[in-house]
């Protein structure tokens, strides 16, 4: 039987759609948007052409949107970037929740412990509420940037980012959000949500690998990580991937477009799977089913599981590919900062991460809860 | 077919058991143990089982054809076999932490994990060959004795044996060479791993001053002879093994050894070559692969990896057993293994507890 992909949330194909899009600009529009000549002019607007893409799928300006090589990288200027540009002669405060990404966890410490920020770590309740007294705190010195997530990369529990952002706001903060689970999954609208800063990447929605995008609000502050020549307004210099950036904006405005009935669709896979495992896996629980839940992601924790990874490698076996969370160096897992925020550390389960895309159908899900129940039979009886 | 699991180091000699298990036709998975943190090891570390070991071990998988799995197994190790390390060397002996690890994390661990994956049996790249009879399973010497690792082994729980496989075992590390290159294996050509995996700088020095802190094993002491009397100092017994001679300072009329180390008083009793020759050993933690072996009975024993296996007589059999050789032997150290054999095939082994020098009747 062929091998079913379940793990969406890690990463994606390039639809059809963005492989055309980008073959142009992969060979005979190979040319270097900043040259002077035909090859550049040709380039460049495709480059600006996919700009307006973005910015009119989010509800930004063209010049509010920054083409960068990925979504950590994304993260990275985020956050350190924002500090570089608020830190003459004062300490700036980062902000941040306990179940961000690692882009932006790694990186709030490493400002931290270079000196560039204070960083604070808002903790987060398993409804996906933050404590809003300590958004308060936190808020109350600035300058401050506030980072909160707006879909949770292993549960795919949703975080009311655009109240958090108005509340924020209105204590003088700034706010960047890394959306790079929510792009094309949750509606999202910048000309109502108060966001100063947003990230995404391409390869989480049909788009290509190592491709990324920066949202920054006209008079928020980011300085360049990098150094070298003008491109993308010097906020990112290198020469621009016009393929990866027409590829990227593709991506992004077909999801977009098509996002209300796609998430219809997923979220009957979800919910089918969810009630096949609860009726067939006595003590299985679904992980943040107290939350919103982004219509792509069903995180379960398998009880008395103690080694999570096992039952991810057994499920391979079986054909079934998942992950236990997001997908980490070695591909050796451990119980994830996420997981650890939200559940204590006595609560023997292994949590699994099931996420469907657009090729998902039912009987794929039929088939994985089959798996689970297997491997979840058998490791009771190994162990 | 049964489901097999391999366990890939990412060397060569795993590989090619990987490989000859795929063309016998077993169902394989490939794992690689994950034994310690990476993040403090230098870039380009040489020891087998760091991230280069890991990528090397999922490339060959992927040539064969087969998935691969990283068993994060750093608890386990860290508790079995660094802590053990550690606590060895602390009390004056000298562990054998690649037979511990055999023992408990590569082959016991590693079998309970695979379990819950459908695996039925194990597998690895060590020489040595193993018969499975209806009534037991006996491990044997590999067939090159220049890299039979059967030493290593003795350790193995007996209930595991049925279990497990030694593709490499019939072979000789220059046809396991020639097989990886004509696989187009990545690493037909990796040199050998020498180190302890968790002592990546070389110096298990630095890893006991880093888990024990101040401790008398790290302290100043002194050097005397078996007479009591004083002739130097040295920087801490954790340093010495006996049959050492570096480290010991100069000014003997003949070379010098490291006869013992006695933790209690900190001293290094240092002492000439016929002085480290001994004949009684007594060893504990005995582990039988088969019946126990009964007073009087004559064996072959090896005392050191690489060294010949020495004839002995047993003599008294309980939880430690005392065993006296034929001809004595340099330096037994306590802490290190004894392992048994009935010509090439493996009884078991224990650790060396204590070694004295029977009185020579006239």
């Amino acid at each position: 039987m062929d091998p079913i992909y379940l793990d969406y949330a890690a990463t994606t194909p390039l639809r059809e759609e963005v492989v055309d899009a980008m073959a142009p600009f992969a060979q005979a529009g190979f040319g270097n948007p900043s040259s002077l000549h035909r090859w550049g002019r040709a380039a460049f607007a495709a480059l600006e052409g996919a700009r307006e893409e973005v910015a009119s799928a989010l509800g930004a300006k063209p010049s509010e949107v920054f083409f960068v090589r990925g979504g950590t990288e994304s993260d990275n200027l985020a956050l350190l970037g924002w500090c570089e540009a608020h830190g003459d002669g004062m300490t700036p405060t980062l902000a941040v929740s306990a179940v961000e990404h690692h882009a932006v966890l790694a990186a709030a410490e490493s400002a931290a412990r270079t000196g560039h920020a204070r960083t604070l770590v808002l903790p987060v309740s398993a409804e996906g509420t933050l404590d809003l007294a300590a958004v308060a705190d936190a808020v109350a010195s600035p300058p401050t940037l506030l980072s909160v997530m707006w879909v949770n990369n292993e549960t795919g529990m949703v975080l009311p980012v655009p109240e958090l952002a108005e509340r924020a706001k209105a204590a003088g903060a700034t706010v960047h959000t890394d959306a790079a689970q929510a792009l094309g999954k949750v509606p999202i609208d910048l000309r109502t949500a108060p966001l100063d800063l947003l990230s995404a990447t391409g390869h989480k929605l049909y788009g290509p690998k190592g491709t990324g995008l920066l949202f920054v609000r006209e008079g928020t502050r980011v300085a360049p990580l990098l150094h070298g020549g003008g491109q993308e307004r010097a906020l990112r210099p290198g020469t621009q991937d016009v393929a990866g950036a027409v590829g990227l904006a593709r991506a992004v405005r077909l999801a977009v477009q098509e996002l209300e009935a796609e998430a219809a669709r997923l979220i009957e896979l979800r919910e089918r799977m969810s009630r096949a495992l609860v009726d067939r896996i006595p003590g299985v629980r679904i992980n943040a089913v107290g939350a919103p839940r982004a219509p792509h992601i069903l995180s379960v924790g398998v009880p008395s599981v103690k080694d999570g990874s096992a039952l991810l490698m057994a499920l391979d076996l079986e054909g079934v590919a998942v992950s236990g969370g997001s997908a980490c160096l070695s591909g050796a897992a451990k119980r994830s900062h996420v997981m650890a925020a939200l559940y204590s550390p006595g609560d023997p389960f292994a949590a699994v991460r099931f996420s469907f895309g657009r090729p998902t159908r039912p009987a794929d899900v039929d088939r994985a809860v089959d798996a689970l129940a297997l491997v979840v039979h058998r490791s009771e009886a190994a162990a | 077919m049964s489901r097999v699991l391999v366990a890939m180091s990412g060397g060569v000699d795993s590989s090619v058991a990987a490989a000859l298990l795929v063309e016998a036709g077993h169902d394989v998975v490939g794992v690689t143990m994950k034994t310690f943190c990476y993040s403090a090891t230098p870039a380009h570390s040489k020891t087998c089982c760091g991230l280069d070991g890991i990528t090397d071990a999922k490339r060959v998988a992927d040539t064969l054809g087969i998935p691969h799995f990283v068993f994060d197994v750093e608890e386990d190790f860290t508790r079995d076999v660094i802590d053990d390390f550690v606590r060895e060397y602390a009390v004056g002996r000298t562990p054998n932490p690649c037979v511990r690890c055999n023992g408990h994390t590569k082959f016991r661990d590693l079998m309970a994990r695979g379990r819950a994956l459908g695996c039925e049996r194990i597998a690895s790249g060590h020489y040595v060959r193993i018969e499975h009879g209806a009534e037991r399973s006996t491990l044997l010497r590999g067939r090159d004795p220049q890299k039979d690792q059967a030493y290593f082994l003795w350790g193995l729980p007996t209930e595991l044996l049925p279990r497990l496989l030694f593709p490499v075992g019939e072979l000789t590390k220059p046809e396991v060479r020639e097989r990886a290159r004509t696989l187009g294996l990545v690493t037909a050509d990796k040199p050998e791993s020498q180190e302890i995996c968790f002592v990546p700088t070389g110096d298990y020095r630095d890893l006991l001053q880093k888990r024990l802190g101040t401790h008398p094993a790290l302290e100043p002491g002194l050097l005397v002879r078996r007479s009591g009397e004083v002739v130097g100092e040295h920087r801490g017994y954790a340093g010495f093994t006996v049959g050492q001679r570096k480290g010991l300072g100069g000014g003997f009329a003949e070379p010098h050894f490291v006869l013992e180390i006695r933790a209690a008083t900190r001293e290094v009793v240092v002492g000439t070559h016929d002085e480290l020759q001994q004949d009684e050993v007594t060893i504990g933690e005995v582990n039988w692969h088969g019946a126990p072996l009964s007073p009087g009975d004559s064996l072959l024993v090896q005392l050191r990896h690489r060294a010949p296996a020495a004839r002995a007589t047993v003599g008294h059999v309980g939880d430690a057993v005392t065993l006296t050789l034929e001809e004595p032997r340099a330096a037994v150290t306590p802490g290190q293994s004894a392992v048994l054999f009935d010509g090439e095939r493996l009884l078991g082994g224990g650790r060396i507890v204590s070694a004295a020098r029977r009185a020579v009747v006239v």
